[in-house]
Order: C-alpha cells, then structure tokens, then sequence
C-alpha cells in the first residue's frame, strides 16, 4: 500500500498547489510511482500547474460516483512515466463528496502508486476535512507571515482532531514547509525566521523554500519549478522529494544570503 | 546592517503577537472536538429544571491550571 499525504495550509494562496505539483514530480523522479489528486472541487488548478489542463477528461468525482473507471480519469503526465494526475471537479460543488467513496477513491490509488498526495483546498471547511480524513501523513505549507502561520495551527488543529488515523487512536505524521522566504528580510529582521515559526507550530520541518521569481514562469508554461535544476526553489523542492522517499538530505539555511563580490556587485544594480 | 531610524525588529514583534492569538485560538476552538455534543447535553440537563437561552464554554489556563468555564444564560422568568 502506497502512502497518502494531504497538502494542506489553511490560508490560501501560500503556495500549496505548486508545492504539491513539484513535490509529486519530485517523487516520480527519483523512481517512485507516484499520483497527485486535486481536491480543491470547483477551483482546479492543479492541471495548469502541471501543464496538464488540455487533457482532462474524466474528474475525481465522475470516478467516485461510477461514471468513469480511474484508468479512464488518470493522467500521465509527459514530465515523468512515474507520474499521474487526477483533476478536480470544475462544474460540482463541494458537497457532492462524502466519506465512503473518497476512502474507496485513495484505497484504489495507495494499491496502485508508492505515493498518493492530495492538495487540499484552502480553508477549513467540509472539502478540507474530507481531504485529511484518510491520510497517513501531511504537509503543512506557511509562509512566513502571521495570517499563513496563524490559519495553518488552526487546520493542524483540525487534522489532530477528525482524521481518520487520529480516531483510530493513531496518529497523523506532520511535516512543515516554509515557503517564500525572503533570506534578506529574515536577516535584517523584517520577516519571521523559521526558528520562530517552528517555536510556534511545533511541527518537524521538512524543508525551507527561498522565494524564487521562476515560480510565476513556471506556472505561466506548466512547467514545475523543479525542472529547473538551477532555481533556488527548484532546488529546495528537489530535496524535499528526497527526503519524502526516505533520503537523509541535511537541512540547508536558505536564510542565508548568498555571499560573494558577484552578488554584492549584482545587488548594486537591483 | 544600519538602519537610520534604530527601529524595533518587526519580525520579534510578529512572533510576540502569533504566539498570544494562537494560544487563544488553541485554548477556545477546538481544544475539544466533542465540544458541540457536550454544550447540547449540558442544555439538556439544565433544561430539565429551569429555560436555558444560551450556554458558553470556554478552557481556561491560569498559572498552569486548567479549568473548565461554563456560563448558563437562563430565560427570564
């Protein structure tokens, strides 16, 4: 049985569905079966990320209400043989979901892939809950500003609480990504530092990813970040994903600027 | 780095603030996923015996005691 991580972060618009998208490469790349679900029910994204938004023809709901067979609905996706995708439903709304059939849903997949990983929707309600209800682990994804970190401790809240695995009187693995840090800001202390943020959430870290103005080109083309083997955020994915499929990557300090006369030259020009 | 105006690290300031506001959220939300069904059955029970109009239950932590605050609001007579 392939395990399944839920991508959550409670605020919006922090950067899980990118997270997701690279992470899911990421995993595919270094050899492992690997399946991204989009969970956000009448706001997907995933597909554009993933440059995969021209070949959706069957959702994840159509599957769990019969209508198509999950081969039918699952996407290959060009980047990498190891990777599959299953698009959100654009024209549904969220309630159409329930308990059983997304059980039966991410029992199928965890029989075929190493790695089914979920990407949430914002926000804590029912289509949130629904996403965390069966996962074995989750990544939490903040940014380092007090609205993403304060929603973030209240959707772990929920996760400790109506998971599945939690009820059962296990417990839900937790990791943390901050991302869009600005090394700059951290270091003239204008924006939270990670040392700071993991005092609050008490959450293990999983990785730092700087902020990275590739981002937006990766997104514009459909191409994940992580493509980009000479991005810093491409980079800091990279080894995420490694450390996902068990790889001991030691943690390295994004916070700090890069040094050098080069960068102190280039710095004078921006 | 030097800054003109010596001021305050906003960073601290951010971190000062989330850790009071999330305290409070932990302590008021959902400390308790059972919360819902108890208030109902505590409505319950003190309905049996006078009219209840709303009921507040809160965690609260003092000096590392934590007690439990129930507010019964009663219907006028």
């Amino acid at each position: 049985m392939g395990i399944i991580i839920a991508v959550i972060s409670g605020k919006g618009g922090v950067g899980k569905t990118t997270t997701t998208a690279n992470l899911g490469l990421g995993i595919a790349l270094n050899d492992k079966k690997c399946v991204v679900v989009d969970f956000d029910i009448g706001q997907r994204n995933l597909d554009m990320i993933l440059g995969l938004e021209n070949r959706v023809v069957f959702d994840m709901v159509q599957v769990m209400d019969g209508e198509a067979n999950l081969k039918q609905a699952l996407i290959k996706s060009k980047m990498s043989p190891n990777l599959q995708f299953l698009a959100a439903s654009q024209t549904k709304d969220k309630s159409v979901l329930n308990s059983d059939k997304i059980h039966k849903l991410v029992t199928d997949l965890s029989a075929e892939f190493d790695y089914v990983i979920l990407d949430a929707p914002a926000g804590i309600e029912s289509g949130y809950e629904h996403t965390i209800e069966f996962a074995d682990r989750a990544i939490v994804v903040v940014n380092p500003e007090v609205s993403s970190i304060r929603d973030a401790d209240r959707a772990i809240g929920i996760l400790d609480s109506k998971s599945q695995k939690v009820k059962d009187g296990s417990e839900v693995m937790k990791y943390l990504i901050i991302n869009r840090i600005n090394p700059k800001m951290v270091q003239s202390g204008e924006m939270l530092a990670s040392d700071d943020i993991l005092d609050i959430l008490n959450v293990p870290l999983i990785g730092k990813i700087p902020e990275d103005k590739g981002i937006i080109d990766a997104s514009n083309q459909g191409k994940p970040i992580i493509l980009d083997t000479n991005s810093a955020a491409g980079k800091a994915y990279a080894r995420i994903a490694a450390r996902l499929c068990g790889q001991e990557v030691p943690l390295e300090n994004v916070e700090e600027p890069e040094s050098g006369l080069m960068q102190k030259i280039k710095e004078m020009f921006v | 780095m030097f800054s003109f105006f010596n001021k305050k690290s906003s960073a601290k300031t951010a971190k000062d603030r989330l850790t009071i506001a999330i305290m409070s959220d932990r302590q008021n939300t959902d400390a308790f996923p059972f919360m819902d069904q108890m208030k109902a059955e505590i409505i319950e029970v003190v309905k049996k015996y006078m009219g209840v109009k709303a009921i507040d239950i809160k965690k609260e932590v003092e000096d590392g005691v934590e007690a439990l605050s129930i507010d019964v609001q009663l219907e006028k007579n």
